[in-house]
Parts: structure tokens; sequence; C-alpha cells
């Protein structure tokens, strides 16, 4: 699976939103339901989907689909 | 920034901990909810949330009725990251959670009779406070207080939390359960805290034990959670997600958010499902490794060596159990004399002949065996919990007597002394002296069943058994000390029950203090011992001369002996003496109590034409004491 693929279905499940409202553009401010839990819950469900531990400090970054998946390239996640 | 190894260790850290995708595909392939909740108790939680999501789903899928559980939380810290893994531990006992989370902070405006909170109208209600939230002391090391000062902050911080809990208790907001978060880091001063005057442990643990003192004396249908037990099975590392806490003011890290889900609703299991009181046991490979008829008393795994020191450990968990307050019951495909024979003399087994109540070591089918042993003990088969290591007898019981909870000893010898550890039906809100003794008082029916037997073989008649035995009748009225007994009996008796309407301790409280209400119960002793309390009435008498008999119940320990009719007239010649011409009764039939049918006419009450049962004691006058074999001695209302 392309790792857009997987982070589609990634948001989609855990903010609880159809895939297809989710594009490659997509950032917090688009989806009322990725608010402030909501992204407490997504870096939870990143770190399964991609095998990562990520910092505290980068939590703040990971608020849109380029910067996530900016942060997993610079992880190596292939 | 430069990041030292941690980050990788703690990841592979819980990785190590939670189940990978191997565990989490075989999870979404069970057949049944009882066996996705042994599997999940081996493979431990679920990594994130949506790995719980999923799970949640085909736990669902699985039972297409859940009960509803109506959950409000009130916190000082977040708890809406819970829901998950809330959803999920539901999911697993066949529970539909609708949860309301109050404002953050310690929202007392909840607790009164028109907030959203009473509104959501809840089963339970979850405190999740901090301990700085009971006093500002509390938000730092209590070393520097010295003795002194400590023990003032402990009672300040005491009465803080008696306050927030009486608000709550003075609303229906159901079952309340009390947590405090344990402490991120470890006792102030170290090493040494332990051992020093002024140790924050030591604190710690005075002011759990002077609060559990006085919600158990005091308050009714509370209970503190203890959240430190949960940090103890799971580690304060892997406890906390010092990333989520510092940055969300979350805590929970997946192993502790899925405990203590799961604890919370084990408590929702037992409110919302039968209870459950019998403990039937296999006796091969259950409670010792082999087969005692093929490998002998010397050949049995059983003793300090392994395998047989996990058998007598898991003996010891069982008999922890039965001091809970469940029966314990054999059923054994075996010759009884080889069963006889480790019961009575081998140097390792642990429970013993007086532990059992009722005992089947037969070649009969298990499924007859069981209904033979609830007729027995007077118990319905949904009370009963099977447990044996047979794939076969497992599926057997589980087809012909679905109303039995089967739980199968697993096939992996270590993990068996753990198997009953997190089955939800076997935990307990409270205890009674009843659910102490209850074993004895066991044992005392046995003798008495003998003693029967001794009399049908001289020929006389059953009165004459009764005349015997003895028996002093206490009856007591709106005794406040009784309230948890009598909610007990209210919850759990369904044979000899009138209405079987269920009544938490709060209820019952109020009816006790309430002049409308009439609550009276009684005990019964005999030669053999003392049944302790087993009989409940609820008279409902606000209009004058007229009572209504809301509830009339009799444990079943004591049918067979007059008492019911006994405590009822008893009960009515004193409703005579303070005017009462008139009783209203009802029958509300259930599936279970066919055997309180026939009681009503029996006492002389008359059917009219709404169905309901009338008795004018004008025309018929309550019965003499002297009618029955029984000694009778009412006291007056006891003080709380």
């Amino acid at each position: 699976m392309r790792i857009f693929d997987k982070l589609q279905h990634a948001l989609s499940t855990t903010l609880k939103v159809p895939a297809a409202k989710i594009t490659e553009v997509t950032s917090h401010e688009d989806i009322a339901s990725w608010d402030s839990l909501g992204q407490v819950n997504l870096i939870m469900a990143l770190e399964q989907a991609f095998d990562v531990y990520i910092d505290v400090e980068d939590f703040g970054e990971l608020n849109s689909v380029p910067t996530i998946l900016a942060y997993l390239a610079r992880q190596g996640v292939a | 920034m430069q990041h030292g190894i941690a980050p990788a260790a703690q990841l592979r850290n819980a990785r190590l901990l939670a189940m990978n995708n191997t565990d989490l595909d075989k999870l979404l392939a069970t057949p049944t909810l009882a066996q996705m909740r042994a599997q999940l108790a081996g493979a431990g939680a679920p990594a994130s949330p949506s790995q719980a999501q999923r799970l949640s789903a085909h736990a669902k899928s699985l039972e297409p009725a859940p009960r509803p559980l109506r959950l409000a939380i009130v916190h000082t810290y977040t708890s809406e990251l819970l829901d998950p893994w809330l959803d999920l531990a539901a999911s697993l006992q066949g529970l539909d959670v609708q949860s309301y989370h109050a404002p953050y902070g310690l929202a007392l405006q909840e607790a009164s009779s028109d907030s959203a909170l009473v509104l959501h109208q809840p089963a339970i209600t979850l405190l999740l406070l901090q301990r700085e939230d009971l006093h500002p002391e509390l938000a730092r090391p209590t070393a520097g207080l010295g003795t002194e000062g400590q023990a003032a902050v402990r009672a300040e911080a005491l009465q803080r939390l008696q306050e927030i809990v009486q608000q709550f208790r003075a609303q229906p907001v159901g079952q309340l359960l009390v947590t405090l978060l344990p402490s991120l880091a470890g006792p102030s001063l170290g090493l040494f805290d332990a051992q020093s005057d002024v140790s924050d442990a030591v604190w710690w643990g005075g002011f759990k034990a002077e609060l559990a003192q006085w919600l158990r004396q005091s308050v009714a249908s509370t209970l503190f959670l203890d959240l430190d037990e949960v940090m103890l099975q799971v580690g304060r590392r892997q406890f906390f997600d010092h990333r989520f806490w510092y940055s969300a003011r979350f805590p929970f890290a997946a192993q502790a958010a899925f405990e203590v889900s799961r604890r919370l609703m084990a408590i929702g299991t037992v409110m919302c499902t039968p209870k459950a009181k019998v403990l039937v046991l296999d006796a091969d490979n259950t409670l010792w490794g082999g087969v005692i008829g093929e490998d002998g008393m010397d050949g049995i795994a059983l003793g300090p060596d392994y395998p047989g020191s996990l058998f007598v450990d898991f003996q010891r968990r069982i008999l922890g159990l039965q001091q809970r307050g469940f029966i314990l019951a054999m059923c054994s495909k075996n010759n009884a004399a080889d069963v006889d024979q480790v019961l009575q003399s081998h140097p390792h087994q642990v429970l013993r002949d007086e532990h059992f109540a009722a005992r089947r070591v037969n070649w009969v089918t298990k499924p007859e065996n069981l209904r033979s042993l609830a007729e027995e003990l007077n118990l319905g088969l949904d009370s009963f919990i099977f447990v044996d290591d047979s794939d076969h007898e497992c599926a057997a019981v589980r087809h012909a007597l679905p109303q039995v909870e089967v739980v199968q000893v697993p096939s992996r010898v270590v993990d068996v002394p753990a198997c009953l550890d997190q089955v939800a039906r076997l935990e307990v809100l409270s205890m009674t002296r009843e659910d102490l003794q209850k074993t004895a008082m066991y044992a005392q029916e046995r003798r008495r069943r003998e003693l029967i037997a001794d009399i049908g073989a001289e020929g006389v008649g059953a009165g004459d058994y009764l005349t015997r035995l003895g028996m002093r009748m206490r009856i007591q009225l709106d005794a406040q000390g009784h309230v948890p007994r009598l909610s007990q009996l209210t919850q759990k008796t369904n044979q000899f029950n009138l209405t079987t309407r269920r009544y938490q301790e709060q209820d019952i409280r109020s009816l006790a203090q309430s002049a409308d209400w009439l609550v009276a119960d009684f005990a019964l002793a005999d030669t053999f011992g003392d049944s302790g309390i087993v009989g409940l009435a609820l008279f409902d008498v606000r209009v004058p001369q007229k009572a209504r008999l809301d509830t009339f119940l009799m444990s079943c320990r004591v049918i067979g002996r007059e008492a019911e009719s006994a405590f009822l007239q008893a009960l009515l010649r004193l409703l005579s003496e303070r005017g009462v011409c008139e009783i209203e009764a009802e029958y509300l039939p259930t599936a279970k109590n066919d055997l309180a049918k026939g009681f009503l006419p029996a006492q002389g009450f008359m059917q009219d034409g709404h169905g309901r049962w009338r008795l004018d004691l004008r025309m018929t006058p309550a019965r003499a004491a002297t009618d029955f074999p029984i000694t009778i001695a009412i006291d007056a209302p006891v003080a709380c």
C-alpha cells in the first residue's frame, strides 16, 4: 500500500470521516474532528500504522497530510 | 535536538507488551466473546485506539443485542481519549456503553438534580480525580510537612473527598466509582522512602485505608477503584505515557487505558448481568494435572514442583474466590472413591471436602450433572460458572445450557493459575458477613439433609423434622445496618421472590428511613447454625389502614421450613396492631419464580378483578405465632 493510502486510512478511521475527504493537501482546519483530542488519537494511530515512535516536540507539526508525509519521509518510512 | 536511546527503547517496550498483528488477526477471527476475552487476557492490550476500534467492531458483531450501560465521567484530567478503550472493554462483555463526559475540571455543579450528568441517568458515575484536587499541599511532596503536618493534611484531604462523594451520592448517579490517579513519579524520598517516618508511600497507604473504612461503614453504592493496583499490574513505565500527560493531560498509555477500562466494565458486568454464585470445577487437569483414575495419587501433578506447583497455586486462587462468597461445586467424570482419596489424603490438595457445597463425581454427562447440582443447591443455572479443560465438555455445556458461563482451562499449563482472574462476573462490589460464612451454611444444610434421611428411616413426618431443628427467627425492622445485605438479597433472589424488584443500597436506605415504608428482614438459626439474614419484606404503608406488599422474598437456603409463612404472618400481626386492616400484594411471574406462585393464596389472599391479591385482616386475621415450629422475636429499629 502507498504511504498516502495508509495515511488516508489511518486518518479516516481515527477522525471518523470518509476516506474521500482526506486528500494530499488536507489539514486539521478542514476537518472538525481533527481537534486537539483528535490530534492525540491520530499520533497513537500513526505510531501503530507506521511503526514509529513520535517525539512530543513533533506532535504540533503533524497537523496536515503534507507535514505528516514529510515527517514520515524523514523517519525513513518507505 | 539530541535524543538518547530512550524513545526507541520505550517503543520496543510498548511493542513487546502490546499485541502484534498476528494476535490481532487471531482475535478478529474468534467465534465467541468468551474466547475473545480469554485470548485477549493472554495477548496484552491493543497498541492503539484504532486497533481497539477494530476489535470492538468484531466484538459487537458477536453480540447483536448488547445491554446498554450508561456511564458518566467527572474528570480533572483528559478522559475523552479513554472512549475507544471503554468501548472495547464494554463490547467484550456484551455491553453497549453510552458515555457522558462532564466539562473538564472538578465539576461539582454536576452534582445537582438538573445537571447534564443527572439527566444522562448514569448506571455508573466515575470520578477521575488527582490527589491535588483534595488538598493544595498534595501538589507537592509531603515529606516537608513533617509527621504532624502530614496527619493534618490527611484529615483535611479525606474530609474534602467525603464532601465530594456525598454531593454526588445525594443525586441519582448510580454506582459511584472513586479513583485517584497514582503519582507519575516514585516516592519523593526515593529508596529510603519506605523506611522514613515521613514516607510518601506510607502516608498514601494510610489515606487509602481511612477512605476505605469510611466508604465501607457509611456510604452505599460507592466503590474505591484503586488505580495503584492497575499500576502494579502494568508497571509504572507502562502505565503513564509522559508525552500525552504533559502535552494533553492524558495519563494512560495503551496498557493502562485498557486495564482501567476492563476493570470498569467488569463492574458494569456485575451490575447488568445475572449474579454468578456457583463455581463448578472439573477435577482432572483442572484442580490437578493428569488423571487420578489412571495416574493415581502419586502420579497426578499437585505439589511443590512444576507442574504441580501451578495447580496448587490455582487451588489457592479458587479458595480466594470462595472467600469472596462464591460457592464451590465439583463436577468430574471419575470414580468417586478416587476423588475422595485426593480430597481426604493428598498432602498438597488445598480444596478439601468441606470447601465444596456439593459434588457430582460420576459418569453422567456434565449438563445433566449441572442440572442436578442446580436442583440440590436451589440456585438457577444462570448463576453457574463452569470450569473445565476439555473442549468436548465445554462445548457440550455451551450447547445444552447456554445460560451457564463456561471458562475453559487453558491448554498451556503455565496459564492455568490466572485463568479466572479476569472473569468479570467473579468480581464482587461488596461483601457481607453472610458471604464469608456461605460455605459453612451449605455444610449445615448438608447435615440437615442427613437428619431428614435419618427421620425418614425412623418413619416419622416432616413436622417432626422441623420441630427437631429448634428454629429461632429474629425479625428486625428498618435496620440501617442491614442495608447492604438487603440490597444484595433483592439483587440475587430469583426463585422465592413475589415481585423480583431490584434495589440498590441507597434505595433500601431511604425506604428504611422513611415513615411511609416498613422494611422488615429476618435471620433464622437452628441447632445446626445461623443462616444469617435470608428474608425481606417491603411494605408501602403511606395510606392509613392499608399496606401494599411491594417486595417479599426469601433466600432458597431456608426453603421448606415454613419460615416464609411464619415471617409474613408475624408481620401481619404487627400491621394489625398498628391499625392496618387491608393488605394488597402482587405476584409478578418471571422465568424463575414459579416457586412463589402459590404463596399468596396459601396465606389467605384473594385475587381481585385486576389480578391483584388482597387480604382483609378483619375477615381473615393473621395466624398465631404458635402455629409455626419457630420461635419468633421482633426487634425495634436498630440505629445505624
